[in-house]
């Protein structure tokens, strides 16, 4: 290999065709005389601009369109040099970084010789080293393409916004679960909005047994094992459910608070004690209406109940997964649109309650197409104040746009998997913690179950895993009408 | 070639021709010759030589070579006569003033090839069309008489008909070039040449003609072998046009031959990369006189 060009942070090196090099791969120019070296990272390759080629496959092509028929006698056997200099190709690479006294800078700031530099490929396990990604709480995502283990530091997820993203059946899910599991394996509390009902088997193996999981794995599905009483209700949550799920306006809402102050004064906090309260309450009918239209949702959800023998207490469930860590589902598979946002206001409320009241140290929030259930204002929750609270959320979408540009910005890993569309890539692409050709030269050519890593957790060192594979029943596959037929 | 050029003058009315299609062999040869580089004691050349041959609708072409040859001034002439002895088994006409210099030494080694491919393909071949590339001029350093006239008697004997094709000519009728004057005729015909008095010991072993065989602009230069009756001479082209795809007159099976043997830059490249890979050769970049002494106001050496 040789170094041909710079432009900016980007690298042009020659290669030829005895020297493999792929995307995604990691290649080291070492300039001895500086006594430095660039680590420089493929993210497209092209041809060679050898001049003459157009001319040589014109050639063999006269017959119609059809190769032409033909011998060579070639005694000094050139043609192998012809096709060596024809398959010659150029290896863009981004520079990620400056190695010097085998410490890393971020810096590009200098030029390596273009004669004398000598250009080898960097094997990831020597990256990883040299990256020192590696860490105390290790989550192996998978193995890298030399065959070598991919292993982030549970820690580079605290604190932070993750995105998982790439278009539908890429292994997006896949990921998830394995990072959820990792986490639970670290006694830490996660939860899950499960929009398709795909984390439900967690704790259950592919051959349909228990797996080790299976005690820390809390699905709760609403309206079935997942109510709350009136009674387990702070009324901030309940009128955040009203104002945010039901859009209940504000001179109603202040009605509801006194409503709700006079039941719970007379310990009358019941649904069937709510409707009646609301149909005498005396005031304008037009907020008459608009309370008892809200009332008759919550009680057609199912998820509220007056048996307080089977409400759920979701602080029991936090509690449990307190000591040993554990993973809440909440299966939002079969719930209509404002159920699915009744539940998830509820959820989020109660967890900022137990978050603020420190009953709980912190939560990793899973949201699958959160923009199907999560409020517009939520979006800069997330992003501020929740951080704050200790709730540290992971997005995993194949609609990249649903999910707002401030997310992306902020998001501290990227997990990426393969999308083709350019306007996909073009939203990804914003994310700050990743330059925009990185992301769509490589995440175009990414195979299934292949990720791109982007972020903290492998420390701007963008690389590409195959996602290991994990023992869980799966689910959320699509149903589909030929599947059985012969 | 020097020739009385008051003495030339066209056989008129012009032959108008049909196409014969009776199935008909075409084969066609060419050389060529590209300077690969310099080193510090000579040039590296390389030669290539293509015979295409059309049968039954079909191409199929030969290639022979690339053979890369370093010259110098201390080689060149043993280079040449050891290749002249290969290729022909004795030397032909060996003198003082046959003898290349250096700079003629790449194109006269291509001649070689080229009149070895001629020859083979002449013993080879029968019933068929052999298309040259050049004309039919004998007498010169390269082109020894005795040589041609073995060519053109081999190919006879087999019964074939040698139709040499020239893109560029010297010759004029009234100070126009031959393949520049219109006549009016619908194309194919041919315009046959006389009074061609070329200076000794230069001959021209073919009858001469002007032939515009398809439309368009082109007409080219077409020495057909003197020894062949003119029935046969016309009918051959008949059977070429009749069998052969013709554009802008010029054969197909010729053009392919050419494009077989031409060089292209990339493998150029190759070429300098075997060399250096394999002989250790140091190929020099000399600067280039042109741009350093007139900047941009000089178009490189290639340029005329």
């Amino acid at each position: 290999m040789k170094l041909y060009k710079k432009e900016g942070n980007i690298l042009q090196i020659l290669s030829f065709p005895n020297e493999s090099a792929e995307k995604g791969d990691y290649l080291l120019v070492e300039d001895a005389e500086a006594s430095k070296a660039l680590i420089v990272q493929v993210i497209d390759m092209q041809f060679a601009s050898v001049p003459g080629v157009l001319e040589e496959l014109l050639r063999t092509l006269p017959d119609g369109g059809e190769l032409m028929q033909g011998e060579d006698f070639d005694p000094l056997e050139i043609a192998p040099h012809i096709t060596y200099i024809q398959d010659a190709s150029i290896l863009i690479c981004k520079i990620r970084a400056t190695m010097q006294n085998e410490t890393l800078s971020p810096s590009s700031s200098w030029l390596p010789s273009r004669s004398q530099s000598t250009i080898k490929r960097l094997a990831l396990p020597s990256l990883l080293k040299l990256a020192k990604i590696d860490g105390k709480l290790p989550i192996i995502l998978g193995s890298t393409k030399d065959s070598s283990l991919l292993t982030i530091d549970a820690s580079s997820l605290d604190g932070g916004l993750n995105i998982i993203s790439g278009k539908k059946g890429t292994g997006k899910s896949h990921l998830a679960k394995l990072l959820m599991l990792s986490l639970t394996g670290y006694k830490a509390t996660v939860v899950v909005f499960d929009l398709n009902g795909e984390y439900l088997s967690l704790g259950t193996a592919s051959d349909g047994k228990r797996n080790a999981h299976y005690d820390k794995v809390h699905v709760l599905t609403p309206s079935q094992n997942f109510k709350v009483a009136l009674k387990q209700l702070n009324l901030h949550v309940l009128l955040g459910i009203l104002i945010h799920a039901l859009h209940l306006p504000g001179t109603s809402a202040r009605e509801f608070r006194r409503i709700w102050q006079t039941l719970k004064e007379r310990d009358a906090l019941t649904l069937h004690e709510l409707g009646e309260t609301i149909r005498n309450w005396n005031c304008n009918q037009h907020v008459r209406d608009a309370l008892s239209s809200r009332f008759h949702a919550l009680v057609n959800s199912g998820f509220f109940t007056d048996n307080i023998a089977e409400a759920t207490t979701l602080e029991d469930c936090f509690f449990r997964t307190k000591e040993q860590g554990g993973a809440i589902v909440i299966n939002l598979r079969n719930t209509s649109a404002i159920d699915r946002q009744i539940v998830v206001e509820y959820v989020l409320g109660k967890l900022i309650e137990l978050l603020t009241s420190w009953k709980l140290k912190a939560a990793f929030l899973f949201a699958e197409e959160a923009h199907l259930y999560l409020r517009e204002t939520y979006w800069d929750d997330i992003v501020t104040r929740m951080r704050h609270f200790g709730i540290f959320t992971t997005f995993i979408t194949n609609q990249p746009d649903t999910v707002k540009e401030n997310i992306y910005r902020q998001a501290d890993n990227i997990f990426l998997f393969n999308f083709t569309n350019e306007h996909d890539l073009d939203v990804v692409s914003r994310a700050a913690r990743v330059d925009a050709e990185t992301v769509k030269l490589i995440a175009r050519d990414l195979p299934p179950h292949y990720c791109l890593s982007l972020g903290k957790a492998v420390r701007d060192f963008p690389i590409v895993v195959k996602v290991k594979a994990l023992d869980v029943k799966t689910m959320g596959e699509t149903r589909l009408f030929f599947k059985d037929m012969n | 070639m020097e020739i009385n050029p008051q003495s030339i003058r066209f056989k008129m009315p012009p032959k108008t021709l049909k196409p014969v299609h009776q199935e008909t062999t075409v084969a066609a040869i060419d050389t060529s010759v590209i300077k690969i580089g310099e080193t510090s004691t000579g040039t590296l050349i390389a030669v290539r030589g293509a015979n295409v041959l059309k049968h039954n609708k079909h191409y199929k072409y030969t290639r022979l070579g690339p053979f890369i040859f370093h010259i110098t001034e201390e080689n060149k002439h043993e280079v040449y006569n050891t290749l002249q002895k290969a290729y022909f088994d004795s030397p032909l006409s060996l003198n003082h003033y046959s003898l290349p210099s250096l700079q003629q030494t790449p194109t006269r080694i291509a001649n070689l090839l080229e009149r070895w491919l001629q020859s083979i393909t002449a013993k080879a071949l029968s019933n068929a069309l052999i298309l040259f590339d050049g004309s039919l001029t004998a007498g010169t350093p390269d082109t020894p008489i005795p040589l041609m006239k073995q060519i053109l008697a081999d190919a006879r004997k087999r019964y074939n008909i040698v139709l040499a094709f020239s893109k560029m000519t010297n010759l004029r009728v009234n100070g126009h070039v031959i393949t520049e004057l219109q006549v009016g005729n619908k194309p194919p015909y041919l315009l046959e040449m006389d009074g061609l008095k070329p200076k000794p010991p230069i001959t021209v072993l073919g009858d001469v003609y002007v032939a515009k065989l398809a439309h368009g602009n082109c007409a080219f230069r077409l020495d057909i072998d003197r020894e062949v009756p003119s029935e046969q001479q016309i009918q051959s082209v008949e059977k070429l046009i009749g069998n052969d795809p013709l554009s802008q007159s010029y054969p197909e099976t010729l053009r392919l031959a050419h494009i077989f043997c031409t060089f292209t830059a990339n493998e150029v490249i190759a070429m300098q990369h075997f060399a250096t890979r394999q002989y250790g050769l140091k190929i020099l970049n000399r600067p280039d006189m042109h741009s350093l002494l007139f900047g941009p106001f000089g178009k490189g050496e290639y340029h005329s």
